[in-house]
This record gives C-alpha cells, sequence and structure tokens, in this order.
C-alpha cells in the first residue's frame, strides 16, 4: 500500500542517499519539482485513506496508561469480534489520549460522509449498541461530542461539536493539539497535521537563526525553572568544546504529574522534531531521550517513532538533504526521583549513581561526559517544534508579559473532572481548577492546591485568583513546576500532606549532601512526633529554622526544595499545626493517632461484614447483637468503613469519643 | 581554554594571579586554586570534612559554604578562583549554617568515644569544639587513651553519661568525672554507655547513685533512669 | 537462592545472551541490569559480576548503581508483585490505608515485603502517571504482564488476591 512518505513515481528527486530539502513539503502538497496529475491523485486518495479508514471507515480506540487503566483493551477486543461477526469492512487504528481522564474509557468512529462522533464512559457491553448505531442506523444522538458536522446523520443538531463544550473551549490547545486524534506510531499522520515542517524550515536557516527565532517567542524551560530556552541553547552553542550534545528529560518524577507520559504516547514525533532541532541549533549530533522506569509505555512509543524516522531519512546522515546528521538514543531511568535533577540525570547516563554534580560548572559548560550539553523538558522541545512549524506570532499572542505560550497543566486530587488541560500562561488557579476542573466533587469542599509537586507549596483557596506563573507562585511560596496541580479538600490533613511529601523525598534523597540526607529525615521525625500525638510548640520553631537551613545549603534543587510544603504548609495552614500539638485533635480526621472508628448502633444492620473484614479481628458481636469496635485493637486501616454497606461506621475523632458525644 | 591558558604558562613559571576580597581583607592568590585552600593560607579558619586530596573532591558535607557578593552559598573546597572576586568567608550568619549542618552530622554519628582510638586525633570532635555545638560526653575531651581509661581500672567516672565543655580538667588534675556539668541528652549514647558500664562490671544502682549527687533535681534524670530500666531489663 | 558455583558457568551464558545489541562500554551498565531484572525478577548477586565484566567496570561500582536505583531488587520478589502507587493523588484518596491492608491481610512481616511462600510480594512503587483514577494498585504477574486497577480499596484487592490464591491452588 502506498504512503506519503514513498516516492510517487520515477520523476521524484529523493532517495536514501541523496535528501530532497523538500521532502516534507512535498508530501501533502506535492508533487513540487514536476506536475502530475495521477502524483496528485496518489496523494489526495493516500490523505483520504488516513482521514476516514482505508475502507472508507475506522474506529480510533486510544490506548494510553490512563485509558489501559480503565478497560481500553476490553473495548479494543470487543471492537474486533464485532467487525469479525458484522463482516464490516473497517479499521481499528490506535490513538493517545485526549486529556479528559473523568471521561476514560472514550473511542471515536469516523465514517465518509458521516460526522466523527465520540462516545465517552463506555463499558465493553454497550459496544455493539453503540456501533449498531452508528454503522447501520446512522444515528449519532447519544454520542458524546461530534468533531464535524456532515448534515447526513441522526440527532447530529442535537449532540454538541468538540469544539463547543466548555471543557474543550476553554483551553488553547497549543502543543497538544494532535494528543487522542492521531496514531502516535504514524509518521504519515504527524506530516499531515503539519508536522516536521518545522525541522524543514529549520534546516534551510542558520543554526544561529533558529536560536534568534526561539529567543525572540519568549519561551522558558517548561520543566519548572522557567529558564528562557534560547539563552540557554545560545550559551551552549558558544561554548568551546566537540562533540556536543542534547538531552530530552522525561523523567517526569514528580507523584501527580502526567503531561510529558500523555504528550509522548499520544504525539511522540512532535518530542523528537523538537530535540532535532534543538541538535541543529547547538551544533550536536547525538541526543537523548531520558524517560522514567515506571513509564515503560512511554519508552516504547518514542523508539518505535526514533525507529520511524530513521527508516524515512528524518533521522541520520544529511536530514532532509542538509550538512546536518543527528541520531537519537533512548535511555530508559532505573528508577530515581534525583534523576529528573538535570546534573544527576548526566550521571545516569553515563552510568553511575544518579549523584548531581555542584553548579557552576553548568552543564551547558560541561555536561555529559564534560561536554557542552543542553537539557530541555519534552514540553518545551514540542513547544519548539511547534513554533518553528506553526511560527512565533500565534505563540506570543498567549501568555503573560514575561512568559509567553500556554502550559500543560494536570489537575488532579479532589475534582470532578481530573485531567490534562493546556492553558495560555496567566489564567488564575480558579479557571483552572473550577471552570475547567469541574470544582470539587458533591459533598467535600476545596480547602488548598498543591503546585509543583514535592517541591511546591500549598496555595490556600482565599488566594485562587492569582495567576498561575512563575514569578507570582514563587512569591507565594510554591513553583510552577512541572505543572502538576492537586487539589486537596476538607478532609485531607495539611500536616499529613507535609509528611506525605517528606516522606517521598527523604527516600528519594540521593545521599550526597548531608542537608538533605539528614535533614529531610529528621523533618520527617518531627512531623511524625507531631501527628502522632507527641509534639511541642518547641517543635515547630525547630521545624522552621531546621526547613530554611536545608532549603539555603543542600547541594541541589532537590534538598533545596524539599522544605518547601513544610513550609508553605506552616504559613498557610498554621493553625492545623496548632490543633494537633495544642488540642490533640486532627480536624480533618486523617491522622490515625487522633482518630478512630465507631459503629453506630442504631443504623448497624449486624451483617457482620465488617467483622468478617477486619485484618485485626477488633469488631465483635455485641450482647445487642450488633458489632463493636474494640478501640485498641484497631489499626485504622478503614476496610469496615469501605465495607458497610449501610455506612453504620463512623470515622471519629478519639477526644470526641472521650467526650462522650457519640454512642456506639 | 582559560585553564589550558593558565597550565601553559604556569610551567613557564609564570603564575596567573587574581586579587581577592575575604572578609574585606585585600588579598592575592594563584588563579586556579580552590577557595578553600586560599581561605586557610590566608589564616581563615573554615571547617571542611569531606574533602579529601586524591580521593574526593568535596561538596557534600556543606561545612565549608561561603557567601558570594550576590548572596549566593557556594562550597569552598570546589570553587576555583578565576578572577577578582569578592566573597565573605565568615560571619554570623555562615556560622549558623555551619553549626544546624555539623548538629545533623553529629545526630546520627554513633558517639562511643570512650572506645575509640583516635578521640584525641579526631576533626569531627575538633570542629565541634570550633563551632560551640555541644552534646558529646566528657570521652570526647578526656586525654586518656582508651586503654588508660578510668573505668578499665575499676574507678568510677561518669564521663560517658557527662557532657563535655570543660576540657575534662576533672581528669587531667589526675581525678575523675563527677557529673558536675549535666548529663547528656542523646538516648542513644546514654544507652550504649550504660552498656558499657556493665560490660565493666559496675553496678548500674552505683553509677545511678553517684549521678544523683549532682542531677538529682534535673527533669532530665527521669530519662535517664528509664534507660537504665531498659538496660536492666535486656539481661532477661 | 544459594547457587553453587557449577550453576553460575550455565547462568553465565543465558546472562550474556541479554546484553547482545549492548555495546561493551560502561555507561550501559545501566541497561545491562534492567535485562537481568526484567528477567530473574531481581539481581542475584552472580549476575551484577557478570554485568560488571560485561561493560568493563569494577564489581563495586555495578554494586554501587545495583543499590541506587528502585527498580533493582537484591532479594527475590514474590510471584506476583503487587505495586501501589504512592503519587500524591493516590495517596490523597488513601492509597496508604490499601497498603496496611494488604500487609495484614498477606501477613508479611515487618522489614519484609514478601510472603513467606514467595507468593505476593507487596512494594511501593513511584507515580504510574494515573492519576484521575486514583488510588492505583498495579498487579504485575508471573508473565510480565501488568494488570491496572484503578479506584482500588479494600473489597476489590480483596477479590483480586482471593482470586489468585484459588488459581494457584492455594486456599
Amino acid at each position: 500500500m502506498w504512503s506519503l512518505l514513498d516516492k510517487c513515481c520515477e520523476k521524484c528527486k529523493h532517495s536514501d542517499k541523496n535528501p530532497c530539502p523538500d521532502y516534507i513539503e512535498c508530501r501533502v502538497k506535492g508533487p513540487l519539482c514536476h506536475d502530475d496529475q495521477k502524483c496528485k491523485e496518489l496523494r489526495k486518495k493516500r490523505i483520504e485513506e488516513l482521514k476516514y479508514g482505508i475502507h472508507g471507515s475506522k474506529i480510533r480506540i486510544p490506548l494510553s496508561s490512563c485509558t489501559l487503566a480503565t478497560g481500553a483493551e476490553e473495548i479494543y477486543n470487543k471492537f474486533k469480534e464485532y467487525i469479525l461477526e458484522k463482516r464490516l469492512d473497517t479499521e481499528i487504528v490506535i490513538s493517545g489520549c485526549f486529556g479528559l481522564d473523568y471521561l476514560d474509557p472514550w473511542f471515536e468512529v469516523v465514517m465518509k460522509g458521516y460526522p466523527a462522533a465520540i462516545y465517552t464512559k463506555v463499558k465493553g457491553k454497550d459496544i455493539p449498541r453503540i456501533l449498531d448505531e452508528y454503522f447501520e442506523k446512522k444515528d449519532v444522538s447519544n454520542a458524546f461530542a461530534l468533531r464535524y458536522r456532515t448534515g447526513k446523520a441522526k440527532g447530529e443538531e442535537k449532540v454538541p461539536l468538540l469544539d463547543e463544550i466548555d471543557v474543550w473551549k476553554k483551553q488553547r490547545k497549543w502543543v497538544s493539539r494532535n494528543c487522542g486524534f492521531v496514531n502516535p506510531e504514524s509518521l504519515e499522520e504527524y506530516i499531515l497535521s503539519g508536522g516536521y515542517s518545522g525541522l524543514s524550515r529549520s534546516l534551510k536557516m542558520k543554526p544561529e537563526e533558529v536560536i534568534e527565532t526561539v529567543l525572540k517567542s519568549g519561551l522558558r524551560g517548561r520543566g519548572g525553572a522557567g529558564f528562557p530556552t534560547g539563552l540557554k541553547w545560545k550559551i551552549t552553542r558558544t561554548q568551546p568544546g566537540n562533540p556536543k550534545y542534547v538531552i530530552a528529560n522525561a523523567d517526569e518524577g514528580d507523584p501527580g504529574a502526567f503531561m510529558n507520559r500523555l504528550l509522548a504516547e499520544s504525539d511522540p514525533f512532535r518530542i523528537i522534531e523538537g530535540l532535532t532541532i534543538a541538535g541543529y541549533s547547538i551544533g550536536a549530533n547525538h541526543g537523548y531521550i531520558f524517560v522514567r522506569a515506571e513509564k515503560p509505555l512511554m519508552a516504547s512509543r518514542l523508539k518505535k517513532a526514533v525507529e520511524e524516522a530513521r527508516k524515512y531519512g528524518l533521522l541520520g546522515e544529511n536530514i532532509l538533504g542538509s550538512s546536518f546528521s543527528f541520531d537519537i538514543d533512548v535511555i530508559l531511568s532505573a528508577g530515581a526521583f534525583v534523576c529528573g535533577e538535570e546534573t544527576a540525570m548526566l550521571s545516569a547516563i553515563e552510568g553511575k549513581r544518579a549523584w548531581p554534580r555542584q553548579r557552576p560548572p553548568y552543564p551547558a559548560q560541561q555536561g555529559l561526559w564534560g561536554q557542552p550539553t543542553a537539557i530541555n523538558n519534552v514540553e518545551t522541545l514540542a513547544h519548539v517544534a511547534t513554533i518553528m512549524s506553526y511560527g512565533l506570532e500565534e505563540f506570543i499572542k498567549l501568555g503573560t508579559e514575561k512568559t509567553k505560550g500556554t502550559k500543560m497543566f494536570c489537575v488532579t486530587g479532589s475534582v470532578s473532572r481530573p485531567g490534562v488541560y493546556e492553558v495560555p500562561v496567566g489564567v488564575s488557579i480558579r479557571y483552572l481548577v473550577e471552570e475547567l476542573a469541574g470544582g470539587a466533587p458533591e459533598g467535600s469542599s476545596i480547602k488548598a492546591v498543591q503546585i509543583g509537586g514535592p517541591s511546591g507549596g500549598c496555595i490556600p483557596k482565599d488566594k485562587f485568583d492569582l495567576p498561575i506563573d512563575y514569578e507570582t507562585l514563587q512569591s507565594a511560596g510554591a513553583i510552577m513546576g512541572s505543572g502538576g496541580i492537586v487539589v486537596i479538600n476538607d478532609n485531607n490533613c495539611m500536616v499529613d500532606v507535609a509528611k506525605f511529601f517528606l516522606t517521598f523525598t527523604s527516600a528519594e534523597s540521593c545521599g550526597k549532601c548531608f542537608p538533605c540526607r539528614i535533614g529531610l529525615r529528621k523533618l520527617l521525625d518531627i512531623l511524625d512526633k507531631i501527628t502522632s500525638g507527641n509534639g511541642s510548640e518547641e517543635d515547630i520553631i525547630v521545624l522552621r529554622q531546621l526547613a530554611n537551613s536545608v532549603r539555603n545549603s543542600s547541594l541541589c534543587a532537590l534538598g533545596g526544595t524539599a522544605p518547601n510544603p513544610v513550609l508553605s504548609t506552616l504559613r498557610y495552614f498554621g493553625d492545623e499545626y496548632e490543633a494537633h500539638i495544642r488540642d490533640g485533635v486532627c480536624p480533618a480526621n486523617v491522622c490515625r493517632a487522633f482518630i478512630t472508628y465507631t459503629i453506630d448502633q442504631e443504623v448497624c444492620i449486624a451483617c457482620g461484614q465488617c467483622a468478617m473484614n477486619c485484618p485485626v479481628g477488633a469488631i465483635s458481636k455485641t450482647s445487642s447483637g450488633k458489632y463493636s469496635v474494640d478501640y485498641d485493637r484497631c489499626i485504622r486501616c478503614g476496610t469496615c468503613f469501605i465495607i458497610c454497606p449501610v455506612n453504620a461506621v463512623q470515622k471519629v475523632s478519639k477526644k470526641e469519643l472521650v467526650r462522650g458525644e457519640v454512642c456506639g | 581554554m582559560l585553564f589550558r591558558k593558565s597550565v601553559r604558562k604556569s610551567w613557564l613559571g609564570v603564575k596567573y594571579v587574581v586579587k581577592l576580597k575575604l572578609n574585606d581583607k585585600e588579598i592575592e592568590a594563584e588563579k586556579g586554586k580552590t577557595l578553600l585552600e586560599i581561605a586557610l593560607e590566608n589564616g581563615f579558619d573554615i571547617p571542611h570534612l569531606c574533602m579529601l586530596k586524591d580521593l574526593y573532591y568535596g561538596t557534600s558535607c556543606r561545612l565549608c559554604l561561603v557567601m558570594t557578593s550576590r548572596g549566593k552559598l557556594i562550597p569552598s573546597c570546589y570553587y576555583r578562583v578565576s578572577g577578582n572576586e569578592e566573597f565573605i568567608v565568615d560571619s554570623p550568619e555562615l556560622r549558623e549554617i555551619r553549626r544546624v549542618n555539623f548538629e545533623l552530622i553529629l545526630s546520627y554519628h554513633k558517639v562511643e568515644c570512650w572506645l575509640c582510638n583516635r578521640k584525641n586525633n579526631c576533626k569531627l570532635m575538633d570542629i565541634s569544639r570550633k563551632l560551640g555545638v555541644e552534646g558529646l560526653p566528657v570521652c570526647s575531651q578526656c586525654p586518656l587513651a582508651p586503654e588508660e581509661c578510668l573505668l578499665k581500672k575499676g574507678i568510677l567516672c561518669l564521663g560517658m553519661i557527662t557532657l563535655s565543655g570543660c576540657d575534662a580538667e576533672c581528669i587531667i588534675s589526675g581525678g575523675q568525672c563527677w557529673g558536675c556539668r549535666g548529663p547528656v541528652t542523646r538516648e542513644d549514647i546514654l544507652e550504649r554507655a550504660f552498656r558499657r558500664y556493665k560490660e565493666l562490671g559496675f553496678d548500674l544502682n552505683d553509677v545511678l547513685f553517684r549521678a544523683e549527687i549532682f542531677w538529682n533535681s534535673l527533669k532530665e534524670f527521669e530519662k535517664i533512669r528509664e534507660v537504665v530500666e531498659k538496660v536492666k531489663g535486656d539481661d532477661k | 537462592m544459594e547457587h553453587s558455583n557449577e550453576d553460575y558457568k550455565d547462568e553465565s551464558k543465558n546472562i550474556v545472551e541479554l546484553f547482545k545489541n549492548l555495546d561493551k562500554l560502561p555507561h550501559n551498565l545501566i541497561e545491562a541490569l534492567r535485562r537481568i531484572q526484567s528477567k530473574y525478577g531481581y539481581l542475584p548477586p552472580h549476575a551484577i559480576k557478570i554485568a560488571a565484566k560485561y561493560v568493563g567496570v569494577s564489581y563495586s561500582q555495578a554494586y554501587s548503581v545495583a543499590t541506587f536505583y528502585h527498580q533493582y531488587s537484591l532479594e527475590p520478589v514474590g510471584k506476583y508483585r503487587i505495586l501501589l502507587c504512592m503519587g500524591t493523588a493516590c495517596h490523597l484518596r488513601g492509597n496508604d490505608l490499601n497498603y496496611e491492608f494488604l500487609r495484614t491481610m498477606l501477613s508479611i512481616k515487618k522489614g519484609k515485603k514478601t510472603t513467606e511462600d514467595g507468593l505476593f510480594s507487596v512494594e511501593v512503587a513511584r507515580c504510574f502517571g494515573c492519576c484521575g483514577l486514583a488510588p492505583v494498585v498495579v498487579i504485575e504477574n508471573p508473565d510480565g504482564t501488568r494488570k491496572i486497577i484503578g479506584k482500588a480499596n479494600a473489597r476489590v484487592l480483596r477479590a483480586v488476591i482471593l482470586k489468585i490464591k484459588r488459581s494457584e491452588g492455594k486456599r
């Protein structure tokens, strides 16, 4: 079968040994070097096939980690069954995820002449019915959204277009424009959507001109530090030393952040294009993509994309007829959060323990094996590819004065619509959390958001009108970080949240310097003391002093930002700390030393489920026939709370119990 | 490239000299030397632990931190001077940072000076004295070697459980420690000390009896009794 | 797992097999160890030695890398690995309770992570990136395939464990 990437006829001058500089433009708009109606028809036909499937229809199923977790594989099998049964001439293609996780699992059906319909929150048993409706009855009234209307299907007018739905139109899909709607393994689809035109354009400019463009766009690193990308490239380019290297940081270690995973699983060619442009600008001939160990699907998609790019001459010698040669290695980490720190990543790629190095000298001066190296986050590289492909005028229109463009944010936690949202920099926290992510689900109220993961801080709800940009967040005590936003509600204890992050960072500490290795452990000990009821006023003073000291004297950013959750929770939620210490109460009823579970005797139906499932046998039948909890044996695991069919089990603070206000 | 030039020149016998200001003192130093070397040569005593020539390049203990003119903290054992610059190498703020970092190190150190052959030749003890960090037993300042320890001769000395800072005057004058400076507060040191007393054949009640003399009214004494109970109980 | 010297010889061949397409360079150490971990489920000491020799680093260097990264385990893991995500969203939605529940239900001793009969190991994993489905628990089967359980709670986990136990013929 002819692919857009193949030669259209003998007159085509492109070959492996002699690549044509207009190869990319020619794929869709061609043929450019000769005029032939047959060649044009060939392309037109193939583009139709890509849009509507080889047989005129196709089913697109997203296979990325989040959809696989909700049963996408089962649905895929159901599709195959249906097609076999109905002897339907259609194909199943995979795609990435479009970021609206709360709708998982979803899929899209396309048929030539009819609207492309998206169905969400589907279960395996619904598939035959849905496909019957679409293919046989041409009825789309039960779809969640349509991508366009054709006027030929039933119920079309009543179903909204995707672009009309609030949660979609309130975003600004710049780098994630393709996510969910292209096959991540297909280079053709990427080029069809405008991809690789950025590389083509860049190779026709001088490397210094490319750097100027990136500088003019004002692009800042999206990995968290916000360093101007153009400046980093300029410094690396002007450093003496050969060879130079470029590295794509795909080690997204922040718990609660998965934007990079989404980009790499749904649109990997964009990242590869960005890395190639980076290599060209800096004068590097070899690039590395460093992928987190826990995300193997990301690594395999990137590897496949690299192989495809190599196959069609977009990686290798004399790319697109220029004198530039470039190749990429995808490297899997072995599991260490500290690898996200650039100098630690260099050590890991060199095959050693991921120990950070003292800066200066910076990686731009002495990086991988002592050579000048530029390290960029994958989102930054995706921005580069998009800016070079579509021009920087649009990019500059978005964002704030100091930070241009868009950013992908991952909103999770206590919200009704968790997912990945791309918005211009500078929108308020409220816009993201309430308008896009839907605010708190029924029955809970939001207390604060945590921005920036374990390096960031909490922002209380009365500050939700603050714009999200690097400077504002820093002065509020948090950091932008890689864009992970976790929403915390009234049922979470802030001291417990600080303890959680500190547990994480103290375990991930590489161990090289004392303040981080020992200091974080000591901070954790003090927080343990407070959450187990043994805290004292002195502890708050020591906490603050030690946290500031660790922040100032650590070697790298891990130790330097690890105390941020402690400092920001002390700043905004000091009253919760006081409650633990002075009043012996955990206001959110989370810290186990302060709570216990009790069974409401009025509601209990004596089914015995709680007693059967209690892992320590702390529940037994009383003389009245109902069940009750032995408070001394209870380990507060919460099993009975979840299992009770009538919600008779209640979580109460020990103090309340002692006061005898709760029966049972 | 600049580094290569200086190597070339110094082979020819010419050394590049830079002008530095350390704590407002004007100093001339050889380019390419570390800040720590230069400071030590010029009479500034910056504590350092992890930098060992030809073995480890440093930057780990964070004790040698100095402040640049922009207020940034850098480890002086790693930074090589290249131009005319200003640094603050000693100040109350820096001392505080060094003290906190050192206390962290010490809190994880298994203090057993009574058994240690290097107790009179110990950098950790030197730095703790200079930074004024307390919490170590009198044994850390006692001039007697572990083999010459009074306890081995059957003399009850409370040095293992008493805070140092007195330079072990009483022991130097030929006597033994009676605990006048107060007890060591770290429970792990206390526990190991009482086990040692037991090993050497002392009756823990005798030790407590002696300790009561100066410590009876202290609130920390309760904890000491608890530790003794625990050590006693481990027999059964 | 104890190995005698004779076992080493055959094993060495198997292990070096894993390294085909891998250059004999020091920076490939991490990848070499990862392949051993993938195949055996953990890093047997003799395997580390073979990897060190293959890429050209000292045994101590290889050991320092093997003990640093989370993915490597120096002790054998259970036949079925239960990985609990300790990401923020999963923690806020109560995955630490699931962790306690599993350890208690499977009677895993303190300081260990594997059951006595070696059937299950309960491990903490870093974020999988599926935060929309917090709390996330992943079961890794003996053949390497993974089953992701979103919105895990004690009831669901109990059912999964009993199902596996029954399929293994155990009560």
